[in-house]
């Protein structure tokens, strides 16, 4: 329903907010959770979240989560108000933990294009129980505290809102106009949100526009003419303040208060039509004025304002954006106290980036251009301000790269969750330990880190640990640990997740191994671990008997493995039976600019990333083994042998070096393998841009992508694990 | 009334005016539709990729833009030319794909009514093995220009049916 009303901008700010409401929520429970209370401060940001999520999902009349979130929202406003003492924390937790689940549910619903469709009855059944329940413990002489949290739970019919209009002696009135940055969006929902909050303290509100949940227009009202509201209420102006600027977005909010007469009068004008909403005046003003400004240069604008001048009101158009100009950059001036960051779309990023990848294959295409080698040409100056330029280019490519590079803290804080609910139901007392949290990954690699990270924490979960009384057993002392890590060792980022569990058992993977027909006629013994362990990346490889809900079904393993290396990354397997094993990803920071090696084959540049090069080496033709097959390998110091590819075979380019001794052997390495390249020429080093070859282009094998080079041409950049 | 009519249609003949850009290649004129055109480039160096269809020259890099080249000669089944300063390449973009198309050399825009606009002499008469992209005959003057259809000249989709066809 409302689909018609409800904008595409609207439903981003809202599924962006409630899931940053949710992943606040699910921070501090886990934060709590060895606590085993809430602090005051706990429930106050819960309430405020829930209340939040409450508002906005009853705006996008998602109902279902609109009445959940309300019900979790009493909860706590129960506990706020009344402190019971003895909350049974962990079934709260679990409680609080199923509604969040519940609602990202929806979310992805919401996001998918779907219908929120969810029912969320029976856990809204629980949390009525588990209300009555606390309350039941600490008698329930306060349950008439909680009708006052109700009626906000479906305010998306009414056009306003008249909260008990009881005017007593100690009422006071006030007019409250808040102007929103220019660039707010989805005014009238913040408006609303204001609204919504001051409802808690009101007597009685009125606001003009008074369409704004039912008119998405409205929006451009309240960011033109700024938000009126009449409220009526016992409270002073500070704690108004405080509510009303609860919101992001807001600009400039003016408290006034004002004769209950001057209040009716505005309840008056407030039901014309919203048409003439920007001709409302505000009410006269001769009490005292509160103005709160984020700064001060504003003198001129303050002095304006107590005369209530209609002008105004009258010339908006004119006068707003002058004004909105400084008054912008005063909000970004404040929020600056708080926390310095903005948040920039993704494609601003990607393009920047993409620009200074451009910016520096430009720089190069001028430095090494031909024109240059002329002989005899003075280019002292020319080089110095070429020293010049690329010292800033190669500084803008890091502040670029800096700027993309994110803490793994979230990622990171998502694992807490799953250890917690993984543990649970299984019933193993597990801890997790986090280290270095703090290490930054390019964005892009974060978001392929987190389902494999979150797969590999649930293994070590589900197979790692033991069952606490088969620890007990083992006279194990210690609790069930996972320690999650991560570091930066050159260039690359290790995160390891390691467990003091059982380890893996080399014979029943060598034992599966077997059945599955994967061992070759090596002895067991010959393999190492690494090789044995590894057996465990292979899809369909599970030695567990059992499929539980979280793993088993070996599908996983191969799946993170492939995803480590979607990214560049490597899988490293260390495990000591009895005692627990080490899982560690080992992936690059960065994937958009890398070194890179060029060499070429018969006039084709190919270029191979800089890390996945051992050596480069010139081979006599005693070197060179050649197997009765055709096969070839290249024989090195007399003690290492790697196979050989020749490229203009593998790739059938004419007209390349067939002589071993006229060419190249590169070799490459990738994992623990390594293969000897045969090229003709190595023409140099270069950063280099990776691009992905045109789809209209069919997969070439051993090729990743393409980039451009010094002098505009195009290369084939090869990967080593396609080769092999 | 019976006028109104004839003076509606004489009004629709004259709009539906269609602009191609028109090509030389293996003698013949080709006419590439003027919206699937962004530009015309002389041929730089092109970077071969192996293991591709032989018509797929190779990569260009139009100002930070990898896009692959191909030669219509080839395409068409023709022998290949050595380039020379003439060739140039058109690049077109059909739907998100990018190609520059290797061709003889330009002659030029033009304008052809649609009503001149005449389907291809059927399959089985025509041998060329050009002939299965093109989607019209247009007639300038007395001059005739093959019309392509761009979507079949970089898709191969299209090539297996008729190459069964061709079996029966």
């Amino acid at each position: 329903m409302g689909d018609d009303m409800i904008t595409e901008g609207m439903l981003d700010m809202f599924i962006f907010e409630t899931e940053q409401g949710l992943e606040n929520l699910e921070n501090i429970c886990l934060d709590s959770k060895d606590v085993g209370e809430f602090d005051d401060d706990h429930v106050n940001e819960i309430f405020r979240i829930m209340h939040t999520i409450k508002g906005a999902s009853a705006v996008m009349m998602y109902q279902n989560i609109a009445t959940l979130s309300h019900k979790l929202e009493d909860v706590f406003y129960y506990i706020r108000e009344s402190q019971p003492e003895n909350i049974p924390h962990a079934e709260l937790l679990d409680y609080i933990f199923e509604v969040s689940d519940f609602i990202s549910g929806e979310l992805e619903k919401i996001k998918e294009g779907n219908e929120s469709d969810g029912n969320a009855d029976d856990l809204i059944e629980q949390l009525d129980a588990y209300l009555k329940k606390i309350k039941g413990d600490t008698g329930s002489g306060n349950a008439s505290e909680k009708p006052a949290a109700a009626p906000a739970s479906a305010p998306a019919e009414k056009p306003h809102f008249y909260i008990a209009p009881v005017a007593s002696e100690a009422s006071r009135f006030y007019t409250i106009y808040i102007t929103y940055a220019k660039d707010t969006e989805m005014a009238n929902i913040k408006a609303y949100i204001a609204v919504n909050s001051l409802k808690r303290i009101a007597e009685d509100i009125l606001f003009t526009p008074a369409d704004i949940i039912s008119n998405p227009e409205s929006a451009n009202v309240v960011l033109e003419f700024g938000f009126k509201i009449a409220l009526q209420t016992t409270e002073g102006p500070d704690p108004i303040m405080e509510l009303v600027s609860g919101s992001s977005g807001i600009e400039h909010v003016e408290i006034n208060e004002c004769t209950s007469d001057e209040f009716i009068a505005f309840c008056a004008e407030a039901e014309a039509p919203i048409s003439s909403a920007g001709e409302v005046l505000m009410a006269p003003i001769e009490q005292p004025t509160i103005l709160v400004e984020s700064q001060k240069p504003q003198a001129n604008a303050s002095s304006e304002k107590p005369k209530g001048d209609s002008a105004k009101q009258e010339t908006p158009a004119k006068e707003t954006p002058a004004k909105k100009a400084p008054a912008k950059k005063k909000a970004a001036a404040k929020k600056s106290e708080t926390q310095s960051f903005i948040s920039v779309n993704i494609k601003k990023m990607d393009l920047l980036m993409d620009l200074i990848g451009e910016l520096v294959i430009a720089q190069a295409v001028v430095l090494q251009n031909p024109d240059l080698k002329v002989p005899g040409l003075e280019l002292s100056n020319f080089n110095k301000s070429a020293v010049q330029l690329s010292k800033i280019t190669s500084e803008l490519q890091d502040a670029i790269m800096a700027m993309r590079m994110m803490p793994l803290k979230n990622t990171f804080q998502k694992m807490n969750r799953i250890v917690y609910d993984t543990s649970k139901k299984l019933g193993k007392d597990i801890e997790l330990e986090v280290i270095g949290e703090d290490t930054e990954v390019d964005k892009n690699i974060i978001e392929h880190i987190s389902d494999p990270l979150m797969h590999l924490i649930r293994n070590s979960v589900d197979h790692g640990i033991e069952s606490n009384e088969k620890r007990q057993e083992l006279g194990k002392k210690e609790k069930g640990k996972i320690v999650l890590e991560a570091k930066n060792e050159g260039g690359q980022v290790w995160i390891s997740v390691s467990d003091n569990g059982k380890g893996l058992k080399r014979d029943e993977i060598l034992a599966k191994a077997r059945a599955n027909g994967l061992l070759d006629n090596r002895s067991e013994k010959d393999y190492t671990d690494k090789e044995v362990y590894n057996f465990i990346t292979l899809p369909g490889f599970s030695t567990k008997k059992q499929v539980t809900e979280y793993s088993g079904r070996g599908v996983g393993m191969d799946v993170v493995v492939k995803n480590i290396q979607g990214v560049g990354g490597v899988l490293d397997i260390e495990s000591e039976e009895g005692h627990g094993s080490t899982m560690t990803m080992k992936i690059p920071l960065t994937l958009a600019i890398i070194d890179g090696i060029i060499f070429s084959v018969a006039g084709t540049n190919f270029v191979t990333p800089t890390n996945a090069v051992t050596e480069f080496i010139r081979v006599t033709a005693d070197q060179l083994i050649v197997e009765p097959d055709g096969e070839e390998y290249i024989m090195i110091r007399g003690d290492s042998c790697y196979p050989l590819i020749r490229l203009n075979q593998f790739y059938s380019i004419k007209n390349g070096k067939e002589n071993i001794e006229d060419g190249i052997v590169i070799i490459l390495n990738h994992e623990d393998r390594k293969i000897a390249i045969f090229a003709d020429e190595l023409e140099g080093e270069q950063e280099i841009v990776v691009k992905p070859i045109p789809n209209y282009i069919k997969k070439v094998k051993g090729i990743s992508g393409c980039t451009q080079l010094g002098d505009g041409s195009i290369s084939l950049i090869l990967d080593t694990g396609g080769l092999l | 009334m019976g006028e109104e009519i004839l003076d509606a249609q004489a009004r629709e003949k004259e709009v539906p005016k269609k602009q191609f850009m028109t090509f030389r290649c293996c003698n013949e004129i080709y006419g590439i539709s003027l919206e699937n055109v962004s530009e015309i480039i002389g041929l730089t160096q092109y970077t071969s990729i192996p293991e591709t269809e032989d018509y797929i020259m190779g990569l260009i890099n139009l100002r930070g833009k990898v896009i692959p080249v191909i030669d219509v000669r080839i395409r068409f089944g023709k022998e290949a030319l050595e380039y020379n300063d003439r060739t140039s390449v058109i690049v077109i973009q059909v739907k998100e794909t990018i190609i520059g198309l290797i061709v003889d050399g330009i002659e030029g825009v033009a304008d052809i009514c649609t009503d001149d606009i005449l389907p291809p002499p059927s399959v089985s008469n025509l041998r060329a093995q050009s002939q299965k992209y093109v989607y019209g005959i247009g007639k300038v003057n007395s001059e005739v220009k093959l019309l392509l259809d761009p979507d079949k000249l970089i898709h191969d989709a299209e090539e297996e049916e008729y190459e069964e066809q061709e079996e029966e």
